[in-house]
């Protein structure tokens, strides 16, 4: 398969066409799920569709080392180049991380402050201008109204699509009203797609619910799902 | 005498640069009466310590060869390899973790984990070492050897678990407490060397529990009887031990220690560690490769009795002719022996067999199994394997690293030309990645090796060792050139001035290779390239390899296929054919589409938080591309893949941008393509070069 290909028929081109520039404005994107059912792998895929089609990412990743997170990369690229049997597998991914920096904080020093600061640094001395941010580990659950508004914020002004992820804890059942649970609840408005991971036990797998998608609520009638033992993104 | 081998150790101290690795050496010594009196690494007594033994060391206050050193803890033996903590050395460091069976890695209770210590950690995985973690320096001021501990389980994924806790920090630290025995360790006398065991301090006593608690948790997942016994209320000092041991051997545990070598605390205490958790010659898996059958592999056994197995790792020129290093794997030697060298066949006796005390030697009629000694005037290479002459093994080669870095030096008179070319000879020995040749072009002595400094390293060993003074000429990258598509060659080589001519037709393609450097593939049928002359097709081909056509750099990556062709009954020779595939190698690169590559170096800057900016700002304007950044509190790391030509003077240039505070360790990662504007550049000034010279 050539990297067209692989660009026009990823899964992703539910949320978003293949021809689509940047909207007008910034997306902001939420993955929600429970410990371990493939966060990252979906923030990767997400990254890596956005990398293909031209785009600069970058990855901040609280919590986890650097090496990890490249290795997350490295895994998923590796798999889905093996699935699709795609052409100069090697070449696209040497061109593609150079479109890619990931930035690793521990979750001490983690600030949306801080983030503003190296995001301005990068920037302005030209290093590197993302498309596009992924938060992956940014802990939702205390408080992340005021922290989330002004992350919409600082991208609003850089014209930059962000992605999240968050876990959601078994104990806690709150819910909104339109589905999506604690501890994102309350700051469902924030995001403009909203995707939440959940087992099926029936066919094994994972599905990816898109509660929300391009500032809408939808009825969980758009669905993907998640092949267990490689975490990619497959077409229902 | 038969020693027993159970107590026997071989370990080597591995570090960052700066942690104080040289300094617990020696205090290592002194505590096992080797020495009698401690000197400083950069001491004012003009002694020096120990362990850096080369007069250059001394100066630069680093460790770059690893000397062997033996002594004996509490009726056990213990060879120390003192490894260097200099990423160019790394060859050093990692033919010595062939001949390790532990190793001790000495971690800074300030700056915790650095670039250094996960590349030194990477190498040790590699060879399977067992470790013990010693955080040293606990007396400087901002010492925090909990959060060392954390760095070592998140940065270098090993399951680190304190066995001690420090009695005070920085300038008040007067000890440390034993979780395993629960007792305070205090060490006094004028170098620390009464130790004395007392109550836990009373203030201390709730946070040592707490601590006892989490290391049996950890320990505890190694044995059935500790974990019971943990249930059950008291578990005994001999439980904890064996699990610590058989989780440490099984590289699934790092018992972590601690203390200040400077300030001779806690140092034999890690004495006491290496000889009950680190690996005896025993516990280890010993692997060598038969090479009358295909390079299979066979697990030696360290028995006295089986035929003499043992690979020669280290040589050094010293006063009495060449002195080598080895560790014996298996079997039996003693002086007088006669030994095969498995990669000669040559035959050679051991006549003198010393144990080496840093530069210092002891005459020894034997070794066994398990033990590091040194032999006296046997020529032989590094990494070579001797054996008794009733086996044909071989110690598993080494991967040995190509050289990215190139350097024409040229004597100032003759004297030095002379000293020169011996220097040259024993250093290439020594070291496999230093290599030598002579440009024919400009009649340059070419040097070749890691990185700057490493080729720095062995300019200053020619000046100070064989009096060899030389000029220096600027680094030069060692670029490589290689085909990025298929192309056919079809070349007839014809040549008729009289007498009998020349004639040879090859024909075929090249392609590029994803892995090795050249392969040559024969697809003749039917005989139209008679066999006595394929095997000169490949040696044109690979005479061509030599220089490309695109400028002249080395070319590889290429596989190059012959399947067609013709000879003449009287015209046709092995020089015809190999000129033939020269002119069809010319033929086919053109069309190849033939780039240059260039080397690319992983690079890790780390500093303070505030100069973040201005490193990445560097590395960007280097042609680097970030791969990441890592933040801890005030502390960064910024993580590139640099090309090598853009690298020279880097380290006068971060000095600048950061105060001094930061540093760099960078390490051959890949070839890579040139970009290309920047290849066009460098063609041009080749050629320019080329014309002044043709001048």
């Amino acid at each position: 398969m050539l990297k067209e290909d692989l660009i026009k028929k990823n899964p992703l081109r539910l949320l978003s066409p293949a021809d689509q520039g940047k909207t007008g404005s910034p997306q902001m994107g939420l993955v929600m799920a429970r410990a371990g059912l493939g966060k990252t792998a979906i923030l990767v895929q997400i990254a890596l569709d956005t990398m293909l089609r031209g785009n600069k990412v970058l990855h901040v990743s609280i919590g986890q080392s650097l090496e990890k997170t490249k290795i997350w990369y490295d895994d998923i690229f590796r798999d889905i180049a093996k699935a699709v049997n795609l052409e100069r597998a090697a070449d696209i991914q040497d061109e593609l991380m150079s479109q890619r920096m990931i930035m690793t904080f521990n979750e001490e020093s983690f600030s949306v402050a801080k983030l503003r600061e190296r995001l301005k640094d990068l920037i302005d001395q030209h290093i590197f201008k993302p498309d596009c941010l992924l938060v992956d580990g940014f802990d939702c659950s205390a408080a992340p109204e005021k922290a989330l508004q002004e992350i919409r914020e600082l991208v609003q002004g850089m014209d930059i699509n962000v992605w999240f992820s968050a876990v959601c804890h078994r104990g806690d059942d709150r819910v909104s009203k339109a589905g999506v649970p604690a501890p994102c609840h309350e700051t469902d408005g924030l995001f403009d797609t909203i995707i939440l991971l959940k087992p099926d036990p029936v066919k094994n797998c994972v599905v990816l619910n898109i509660i929300k998608h391009g500032g809408k609520f939808s009825e969980g009638q758009k669905n993907l799902t998640l092949d267990t033992s490689t975490l990619l993104i497959l077409d229902n | 005498m038969q020693k027993d081998l159970t107590k026997v150790r071989n370990i080597g101290i591995s570090a960052h640069i700066d942690s104080g690795k040289t300094t617990l050496t020696e205090r290592i010594l002194f505590y096992t009466d080797r020495i009698h009196a401690i000197h400083e690494v950069r001491g004012k007594d003009g002694v020096g310590a120990k362990m850096d033994s080369m007069e250059l060391e001394k100066e630069r206050g680093i460790t770059i060869q690893s000397a062997a050193t033996y002594c004996s803890w509490q009726d056990h033996s213990i060879n120390i390899i003192d490894t260097p903590g200099h990423v160019d050395f790394t060859i050093e460091v990692e033919r010595a973790l062939r001949v390790l069976d532990g190793a001790v890695l000495i971690l800074c209770s300030v700056g915790g984990v650095q670039s250094q210590s996960i590349t030194v950690n990477r190498q040790m995985s590699r060879y399977k070492v067992p470790r013990v973690v010693f955080i040293n320096k606990c007396d400087r001021t901002g010492a925090n050897p909990a959060r060392v501990t954390k760095q070592v389980r998140d940065k270098l994924g090993l399951n680190a678990v304190m066995l001690q806790i420090p009695i005070g920090l920085e300038g008040d630290l007067e000890g440390v407490v034993d979780l395993v025995k629960m007792k305070a360790i205090y060490f006094d006398g004028d170098s620390g060397e009464k130790i004395r065991e007392a109550e836990i301090p009373a203030h201390m006593v709730a946070e040592a529990n707490a601590k006892r608690e989490e290391m049996l948790d950890a320990v505890s997942m190694f044995s059935d009887e500790l974990m019971e016994a943990v249930l059950e209320g008291e578990p005994t000092e001999k439980m904890i031990k064996e699990a610590v041991r058989k989780g440490t051997l099984a590289l699934e545990l790092a018992p972590v220690f601690m203390g200040s070598a400077y300030k001779n605390k806690g140092v034999q205490c890690l004495l006491d560690a290496i000889n009950l958790y680190m690996p005896s010659p025993m516990d280890i898996k010993n692997i060598a490769l038969d090479l009358k059958n295909g390079e299979q592999e066979v697990v030696l056994t360290s028995k006295p009795e089986d035929p003499l197995v043992c690979l020669a790792f280290k040589l050094e020129d010293g006063r009495y002719g060449q002195l080598t290093y080895i560790r014996n794997s298996q079997g039996y030697l003693k002086k007088g022996d006669t030994l095969i060298n498995s990669r000669t066949g040559k035959k050679v006796k051991v006549g003198r067999l010393v144990r080496m005390h840093a530069d210092e030697m002891e005459e020894i009629e034997e070794s066994g199994a398990g033990d590091i000694v040194a032999l006296f005037g046997i020529d032989c290479a590094s990494g070579d394997t001797f054996t008794s002459s009733d086996v044909s093994l071989s110690m598993s080669s080494m991967h040995v690293p190509n050289p990215v870095i190139s350097l024409a030096i040229i004597p100032v008179d003759n004297k030095a030309q002379v000293n020169m070319s011996k220097a040259l000879n024993r250093f290439t020995k020594e070291d496999p990645t230093f290599r030598t040749y002579v440009d024919h072009e400009t009649n340059e002595t070419i040097i070749t090796g890691m990185g700057e400094l490493h080729l720095d390293v062995y300019i200053e060993r020619m000046k100070r060792e064989y009096g060899a003074e030389v000029k220096v000429g600027a680094p030069q990258v060692a670029y490589r050139e290689t085909i990025t598509q298929r192309a056919e060659f079809n070349y007839a080589h014809k040549k008729q001035t009289g007498g009998s001519g020349q004639f040879g037709r090859v024909a075929g393609y090249m392609e590029p290779l994803a892995e090795g450097e050249y392969e040559f593939v024969d697809n003749i049928v039917g005989g139209s390239i008679p066999r006595e002359f394929i095997s000169s097709c490949d040696k044109g081909f690979q005479k061509s390899l030599e220089k490309g056509a695109l400028a002249e750099f080395p070319v590889s990556g290429v596989r190059c296929v012959i399947n067609d062709g013709a000879a003449h009954a009287v015209d046709s020779s092995d020089i015809a054919f190999q000129l033939a595939a020269i002119g069809a190698f010319k033929e086919g690169y053109k069309k190849a589409n033939p780039v240059l590559m260039e080397p690319i170096m992983k690079v890790a800057v780390e500093g303070p938080t505030e100069f973040q900016g201005s490193i990445m700002g560097s590395i960007n304007q280097r042609r680097g591309i970030i791969i990441g950044t890592l933040e801890e509190g005030d502390y960064t790391v910024v993580e590139a893949e640099v090309p090598l030509s853009e690298m020279f003077g880097y380290s006068t240039v971060l000095r600048s941008l950061t105060q001094g505070k930061a540093e760099f360790t960078m390490e051959f990662s890949d070839y890579k393509q040139v970009p290309k504007n920047v290849a066009e550049n460098l063609i041009e000034e080749l050629r320019k070069k080329k014309k002044e010279q043709g001048k």
